[in-house]
């Protein structure tokens, strides 16, 4: 389980998170959605101790594995971007069959496009055992097939692990069809909380309302 | 291209004092850029990757440093290891080592800007990816050592660069003595001192064909490890 209290981050006078209250049940798919700048990388980066928090506890898994938003290239080819986190050559090739990427494992990887690469940066977490993931926009720069199989990657690796997954996303369609509940941030506070479906649909607030409006006409 | 004949004939003629010559210029260009790397790369790496107070200071202080006059860290030397000096004891004035350690105090700046400046610009995201898949610290140095290789031979260079081609902190406290304390770029200010241009010129483009075997030799090795 996952527990935030009183989370606060700030840049000199300007708070970006403040999270009064946060649970995350185990096995858990939670979409963290919101605007720019509304401190979703902010509360990825915390969990996943790239960041320290201005003030506040938390209580998380210690072996955790973290996706920036960012995909990195390193240098040698497709499977050697795998491997380098101690997968052996085997799992690499099996994560790049099922994200669709074996025609290309022995190209370089600095050679992919984006929404590749991001796949591949998905295989090179997915290729290792942990009790928390946590993906920063995992899908995007992936087109309607590539964010398909990174949800079906996602869902699948949940499935055989049981582990926790974090995941910041503007796709309202990834949010629809992985997650079991969704956050909505609003300038680092929760502003909207339950099943992706119900805030979908059902929009409890105005702030809600007025920011899946604008998902109805993506999704 | 008189001076290009004579410098080709000085170069293969095997002069002795031209060998002896290039070997300090060699030795001293060689001991510097080592001890300013192994001072500068961890120093900048850690400046890079680490937020602590006083980094802006610090980094303005290293970037004013990188444009230190060699003469001014001659003359600091000079006082510092001269007889009436806290180090005079050690009797190192107009020897090579006295040489290097101008050098380093010249050059180690240099390598540390360009190292913080590279490791902060280029490093994060590895880091990040790295540190966010599990990875240990001496794993994550491996791989940004992997991944800036290219840069860092740059910056090798750049100190092998200055350090071989310096004049005014060399001549102050190695003192250009025949057979001793004589680099290349001594020995070319003594020569067009004395009105011998052609052979100076000469000494110059012996000095740049150095320079230049030892960019193509890094060149070559950055290559080759690009294709692994």
């Amino acid at each position: 389980m996952i527990e935030i209290k009183s989370l606060k981050k700030t840049y000199r006078e300007r708070t970006v998170l403040d999270i009064d209250k946060l649970v995350i049940d185990d096995g858990t798919i939670l979409a963290v959605a919101g605007a720019n700048g509304s401190g979703k990388s902010t509360l990825l980066r915390i969990l996943a101790c790239q960041l320290k928090a201005t003030e506040g506890e938390i209580a998380s898994p210690e072996n955790s594995l973290y996706m920036p938003q960012q995909a990195y290239a390193f240098r040698g080819n497709l499977i050697d971007n795998i491997t380098l986190s101690g997968a052996d050559r085997e799992t690499a090739k099996q994560l790049l069959e099922k994200l669709e990427l074996s025609h290309l494992s022995e190209k370089k990887a600095t050679s992919l496009s984006g929404g590749e690469l991001q796949r591949l940066s998905l295989c090179r977490v997915l290729s290792r055992k942990a009790e928390l993931l946590l993906l920063d926009e995992p899908t995007s720069a992936c087109d309607v097939r590539g964010a398909e199989l990174v949800v079906n990657a996602i869902k699948e690796y949940r499935e055989e692990n049981g582990c926790t997954v974090v995941m910041s996303t503007h796709a309202p369609a990834l949010a629809l069809k992985a997650a079991d509940r969704m956050i909505i941030l609003g300038n680092g506070k929760i502003e909207a909380d339950g099943t992706p479906a119900d805030i979908f649909n059902k929009p409890e607030t105005d702030w809600a309302k007025s920011f899946t409006a604008g998902w109805k006409t993506d999704a | 291209m008189d001076s290009f004949r004579q410098a080709f004939d000085l170069l293969f003629s095997l002069d002795r004092e031209l060998l002896q010559i290039l070997g300090v210029t060699m030795r001293m260009s060689f001991f510097s850029t080592a001890i300013s790397c192994l001072i500068g790369l961890p120093l900048g790496a850690l400046i890079g990757t680490k937020s602590f107070k006083g980094k802006s200071f610090l980094k303005k202080l290293i970037h004013t440093l990188m444009g230190l006059p060699p003469v001014v860290a001659g003359l600091f030397v000079y006082t510092l290891f001269t007889h009436y000096g806290p180090f005079g004891e050690l009797n190192l004035l107009f020897t090579v080592k006295i040489m290097v350690i101008a050098q380093v105090i010249l050059i180690t700046p240099i390598v540390t800007g360009l190292s913080s400046s590279f490791i902060e610009s280029t490093s994060k995201p590895i880091i990040e990816t790295a540190r966010g898949l599990g990875l240990n610290n001496l794993k994550i140095v491996g791989l940004c050592l992997s991944e800036g290789r290219t840069s860092l031979v740059s910056i090798v260079l750049t100190a092998f660069g200055r350090s071989i081609a310096e004049v005014g902190a060399v001549s102050i406290v190695g003192g250009n003595i025949q057979w001793k304390t004589r680099v290349m770029t001594t020995a070319i200010m003594l020569e067009t001192n004395k009105g011998k241009f052609s052979f100076a010129l000469a000494l110059g483009i012996v000095l740049l064909l150095i320079a230049f075997v030892v960019n193509a030799l890094a060149s070559f090795m950055v290559k080759e490890a690009k294709n692994d």
